[in-house]
């Protein structure tokens, strides 16, 4: 008994505590961190831009985004990270990190801007009417009746979303990046002992994930009080 | 206050209305009926714009709002739309409901807006809901409040669009009693109702819509109690029809038995009565047949009408032919057995004759 204990200090000791590893796993979450939130942050403001074009009536716009989005979202988004950094950007000095933010904007984008379009979609549109009879111009009805509605029934699909793309971005490692992955991948091949490094990562990754369902139902206490 | 000239639409081949021309004046309460299909929500919703006609105009006030410099915006502030769905905005609790389009359209002060909202609910009888939300309130409810809720506006027009046709017939009241009261306010209305009897009591005047326009206007006096044209009638009186024409003397009296009895089960009609109908038809026909087209072909037409309101039948038979009432030459009861059993049976008969057409009018 002592001696499963020990082992799991040592491990601990070897793995993280040893040579400042944790300052390594730090850096590498926090290479994690920034590309998803990065890539969060222009996936959703494309996929906003999609959604919009996708749902106009003008339909060279709607055909051309509908095509965009059926390739980015039929497309690995492993692949599409090479690509950009083995082909299209071989040649410049951009940071590989930056290559990623724009793959994992695109891949996310494309599918937050089909999870946008269908809360849009199934926001009762005879309310848009209302409001416009009303008085309401048609972008104020918009912001002002749809898009709080769309909120709420596309934040768990969003959600999710936001998950998939963090645990997704472990495959930055391709592209010579030190993402979390990689940097545990790296420690278990110093120490021997990769289980407990693995291990440790996807317990990060996990704890992650439960911060964006905490961030998320925060809002949700919020709205329920309202 | 609303002046509709030459107004069309169609939707491809089909022409929806055409060629309307009327004038509402302020303070007029109009109710608009007529069967599904007429065209009545179209048009209806065309006076808002919400659906662009093809050609003709809509003056509202003077302003010919189907020019594309008019600002529709500013247009559709003084008219409330109430549907027959409510749409209350689902995300907002009932004072925000109501106060929402004058704080941000009208750039009303919020408190003052408030303020005003109260004085709604009041007027709806739901002050007490304030802070609801619209999924916990009933369906009369929500109708009322998306009434208070076009009433925040001060709008000059109101369009109600079958407001009760939701509801169960329980909280249909509820919400008529509102629109009565907006009568009194002398707002402009315009209503789409199936309410028959209510259309006639809230209204200045009845537009009934079918082929494609407004094929009959009148005071609910003229259109509930004494329609002129044929399909007003009709629908006023919720009558059913059924046409048949002899025009061979060899026709086929069978099918056309199997073919009213077919007509009347589907109105429910008492297998007796559906005897009744037969019989009389057949020993009216024989008559017609042996005086009047001994030697020319025959030609009647009979209609049968079925009023589900009053629950009477009427058949009627014209016949193209020198005078002839089946009914006067029946001295002879053994004879005419057939047509004495008519004189006995039916509760009215009337014979008409113009210069070659005879009419018999039987009720039963």
């Amino acid at each position: 008994m002592i001696n499963f204990f020990e082992g799991i200090f040592n491990s601990f000791y070897k793995n993280l505590i040893a040579g400042d590893a944790y300052l390594i796993v730090l850096k590498g979450l926090w290479v994690t961190i920034l590309i998803s939130f990065l890539g969060l942050l222009f996936g959703t403001i494309l996929g906003a831009v999609l959604c919009f074009l996708r749902i106009s009536k003008i339909k060279i716009l709607k055909k051309t985004s509908q095509f965009i989005i059926a390739v980015l979202r039929g497309s690995p988004v492993l692949l599409l990270l090479m690509l950009l950094y083995y082909v299209a950007f071989a040649n410049s000095r951009i940071d590989a990190v930056i290559i990623a933010v724009i793959a994992f904007s695109l891949n996310s984008g494309a599918h937050i801007a089909e999870v946008m379009r269908s809360a849009v979609e199934a926001v009762d549109h005879k309310q848009l009417e209302a409001a416009r009879m009303l008085g309401f111009s048609k972008s104020k009805a918009f912001f002002a009746i749809t898009l709080p509605q769309a909120a709420i029934i596309a934040k768990p699909v969003y959600q999710s979303a936001v998950v998939n793309l963090i645990q997704w971005t472990s495959v930055v490692g391709y592209v010579t990046i030190t993402d979390l992955t990689r940097t545990v991948n790296n420690i278990g091949a110093r120490t021997g002992d990769p289980f407990f490094a693995l291990f440790f990562g996807i317990l990060i990754y996990l704890g992650l994930s439960y911060l964006v369902y905490s961030l998320f139902s925060i809002g949700e206490k919020r709205s329920e009080l309202k | 206050m609303i002046k509709i000239a030459g107004l069309t639409k169609r939707f491809g081949n089909l022409v929806v209305f055409e060629n309307i021309h009327t004038h509402i004046k302020k303070g007029e309460c109009i109710a608009l009926i007529g069967p599904s299909g007429a065209g009545k929500s179209v048009f209806f919703r065309s006076l808002a714009m919400l659906e662009i006609p093809d050609s003709g105009s809509i003056f509202i006030n003077g302003t010919d709002i189907t020019k594309k410099e008019v600002n529709l915006n500013h247009v559709r502030e003084k008219m409330g739309m109430v549907y027959q769905g409510f749409h209350l905005f689902s995300h907002l609790n009932i004072l925000d409901n109501i106060t929402l389009a004058p704080v941000l359209v009208k750039k009303q002060d919020k408190k003052a807006a408030e303020k005003k909202a109260m004085e709604l609910l009041s007027l709806v009888g739901l002050t007490d809901k304030a802070g609801n939300f619209p999924h916990e309130l009933s369906g009369g409810q929500q109708q009322r409040i998306a009434i208070a809720r076009c009433l925040a506006m001060e709008p000059e027009i109101m369009l109600f669009d079958e407001p009760t046709s939701a509801l169960d017939p329980t909280m249909t009241g509820e919400v008529l009693a509102i629109i009565r009261k907006l009568t009194k306010m002398g707002l402009t209305m315009v209503i789409i109702t199936h309410e028959m009897k209510f259309a006639r009591d809230v209204s200045d005047r009845v537009f009934y819509m079918d082929e494609g326009g407004i094929y009959e206007e009148g005071t609910p006096g003229e259109i509930f109690d004494h329609p002129k044209k044929e399909k007003t009638k009709t629908f006023i009186r919720k009558l059913k029809i059924f046409n048949y024409e002899i025009v061979s003397k060899g026709f086929d009296l069978v099918a056309m038995n199997a073919r009213i009895e077919t007509f009347c089960q589907k109105y429910n009609l008492d297998s007796k009565q559906v005897y009744y109908i037969q019989l009389f038809l057949e020993e009216l026909i024989v008559e017609i047949f042996s005086h009047c087209y001994e030697s020319s072909n025959p030609e009647i037409y009979i209609t049968i009408e079925y009023s589900d309101e009053s629950n009477g039948i009427s058949i009627c038979i014209n016949y193209k032919a020198a005078e002839f009432n089946p009914f006067e030459n029946s001295d002879d009861e053994i004879d005419h057995l057939g047509v004495t059993l008519i004189n006995k049976m039916a509760k009215k008969i009337e014979y008409l004759y113009e210069p070659g057409l005879n009419s018999v009018n039987i009720n039963l």
